[in-house]
């Protein structure tokens, strides 16, 4: 009967014993979490109150970055969208940290990968938002010049640049993530090229007219009287 | 930033002149054509009303390929009495050197005024390179006023067609008079008069690398010194007739650079411009008489194709800086036909000051805002030059009146948003 209640009580001991050493793992894990939580949450806050002070939003208005989040379905304003994804990106942080904290070593080769990852991802989401707002200046620039120099398609022209320019800074994301590089460079070798090649045969062919109507004008209006000036 | 003067052959030549009563300025950029024209005027006025006074005329080149300095060098009257001058004539000195700067009439200007300076000339004048219709007068007309009448700054006042300077008679003028309460009425007239004194003072604002170093130098010239209390006059110079501009250049980027200009003055000057109201005349020397001018082409269909093409397309912009309230009334222009499409002044004061007030609280970049004025810009014109058709030159000069005085009396919609 001894035998029997010491072989019951045998794992049990271990199981306690392996717990007793395991338990300040889980403290330290659960400590790390907490003060992760709360770090997350004051840095939300100063977050919050600094793009305040900024104006983060107005700026954000005028860039045309709340339109974008608004056509993506994202109804929160741009400096809680930011607070929030500072918020989370902390605890997702805090949480490798604690996890880390237990010395598994599955969980900690894991942990090691995604911190490795993170510089990427951030250097991805730079491209993303910086891409976006010189995309958008460059296509703006372009929509203006062409309505002020007469062109008929100036919409179109403005955003034909502007699908250019996204789909190389989409590549170039997916590139620093490093998702699938080469179908990703292959891919946008034949996008791009497609586009430009398709642009080309479409002003060569279509343009032959409006050249031809420009050069006219231009000879024209060298034989007329005296223009107006403006200045 | 470097100085002309420390070049070694303006210096050499600096140092041999010494000083000089009477500085002409012409900058130039391939003008061969009419810039031999120029200083022959040039040096039969300093000749003929101050043959007494130490003179120098300088050619401010911003790098002509077509022989333009050669011209310069080489152009003068030779033959003083074939003009009726038979009194001595003190000598006349000539510099001709490239600017140094961005390109640019303001960058030639800046060149001029430290030669000005260095000289510690007592009057100057600035004169166009193209003007075909200079006479020795204007010379007279731009110095004397300032060397025996005690003013500081002469613009110039010519007869126009009534459809040239479109940029002048429906945002500059209207604008610098509404703003600074002085009526010149051609603050960017391009030919100008002033004082040494107030040439030590141009040269004294770090302004050289801005648009001011380009087309906006004139209504810097003129809001400077108003702005700033100088004695300020304006001269009938007769009809203004040049080398047609290149018809290559860009409208929307001249526009730009003035009202950016004009616009960023008002930002260091805004506490000249509040204490403001109404409007008075300046002194104006000069006979004034009639004179024949071209015939001026002004195609309204491009015009207002462009103004429609703004409409369609840039419609989000003009919302941003106009509001919804006046861009409504901007659309409902679009339901009018070409020959009935009339532009009301008070929406144009109100587009104006609306765009000045954008620039100011930075609602877009400066280069995207000012450019996006363009189309509306050649809306209002083509308006005026459907309206003025059948009108004389002071009639159209009437219409002009009443926009200045819509300018004028629209100004607190300017003061109360000017945060």
């Amino acid at each position: 009967m001894e035998e029997f209640i010491q072989l019951i009580l045998e794992p049990m001991k271990e199981v306690f014993v392996k717990f007793k050493e395991f338990a300040p793992n889980l403290l330290a894990m659960m400590t790390i979490i907490l003060v992760g939580i709360l770090f997350a949450r004051i840095m939300k806050a100063v977050l919050l109150r600094f793009m305040k002070a900024i104006k983060l939003d107005t700026w954000s208005d005028r860039m045309g970055l709340t339109a974008v989040m608004r056509k993506g379905d994202l109804w929160a304003k741009p400096s809680e969208a930011v607070g929030s994804l500072v918020f989370w990106t902390l605890i997702i942080v805090s949480l490798m940290f604690g996890l880390s904290s237990l010395k598994i070593h599955a969980i900690d080769s894991l942990v090691a990968q995604f911190i490795l990852y993170l510089p990427r991802a951030f250097s991805a989401v730079l491209i993303l938002v910086f891409g976006y707002i010189i995309a958008g200046f460059i296509g703006r620039a372009v929509l203006i010049a062409a309505v002020n120099s007469g062109y008929h398609y100036a919409k179109l022209l403005a955003e034909a640049i502007r699908l250019l320019l996204t789909v190389l800074i989409l590549a170039m994301a997916l590139e620093q993530l490093q998702v699938a590089p080469g179908i990703v460079v292959a891919a946008f070798s034949i996008i791009f090229g497609g586009i430009v090649l398709a642009l080309a045969i479409s002003f060569g062919v279509g343009g032959i007219d409006a050249a031809r109507r420009m050069i006219e004008k231009e000879e024209e209006r060298k034989q007329e009287k005296k223009d107006i000036e403006h200045m | 930033m470097d100085s002309i003067i420390s070049r070694k052959d303006v210096h050499a030549q600096l140092e041999k002149i010494g000083s000089a009563d009477i500085l002409v300025g012409i900058p130039s950029y391939n003008n061969a054509r009419t810039i031999g024209h120029v200083v022959r005027a040039v040096q039969a006025g300093l000749a003929k009303y101050f043959p007494d006074r130490k003179a120098v005329l300088v050619n401010s080149d911003g790098g002509s390929t077509d022989g333009t300095i050669d011209v310069v060098n080489q152009a003068g009257i030779e033959d003083f009495q074939s003009i009726l001058l038979y009194h001595r004539v003190e000598p006349f000195f000539k510099i001709v050197t490239p600017y140094i700067g961005l390109p640019g009439k303001g960058s030639a200007f800046r060149s001029i005024f430290e030669i000005a300076v260095a000289l510690n000339v007592k009057a100057c004048a600035v004169v166009d390179s193209d003007l075909r219709s200079i006479a020795p007068e204007w010379i007279e007309l731009l110095i004397k006023p300032v060397l025996d009448g005690g003013f500081d700054y002469v613009a110039p006042l010519y007869h126009r067609h009534k459809y040239d300077g479109t940029i002048t008679n429906s945002i500059v003028y209207p604008l610098t008079r509404a703003l600074y309460g002085k009526r010149v009425r051609q603050p960017i007239g391009g030919d100008f008069g002033f004082s040494g004194r107030l040439a030590a003072f141009y040269l004294s604002k770090d302004v050289w690398q801005t648009d001011i170093a380009r087309y906006g130098i004139d209504i810097w010239m003129t809001t400077e010194a108003i702005a700033n209390d100088f004695k300020v006059a304006q001269s009938f110079l007769g009809a203004k007739i040049h080398d047609p501009k290149d018809p290559g250049a860009d409208l929307s980027a001249m526009l730009a650079q003035v009202t950016g200009s004009a616009f960023g003055l008002m930002e260091t000057y805004k506490d000249v411009w509040k204490g403001v109201h109404g409007s008075e005349s300046v002194p104006t020397f000069g006979f004034r008489y009639t004179v024949g001018l071209e015939q001026v082409n002004a195609n309204v269909e491009r015009m207002l194709a462009i103004f429609h093409a703004g409409l369609k397309d840039l419609r989000q912009i003009w919302l941003e800086v106009l509001g919804a309230g006046d861009l409504g009334e901007v659309e409902s222009l679009k339901t009018r036909s070409d020959r009935d499409f009339r532009f009301p002044i008070r929406l144009w004061t109100r587009i104006v000051y609306d765009y000045a007030l954008a620039y100011h609280k930075r609602k877009l970049p400066h280069g995207h805002l000012l450019k996006s004025l363009t189309p509306l810009y050649l809306g209002k014109t083509a308006s005026f030059v459907m309206e003025a058709a059948d009108m004389g030159q002071d009639e159209a000069e009437g219409e002009i009146e009443k926009l200045c005085l819509e300018f004028e009396s629209s100004k607190e919609h300017l003061y109360n948003n000017w945060k």
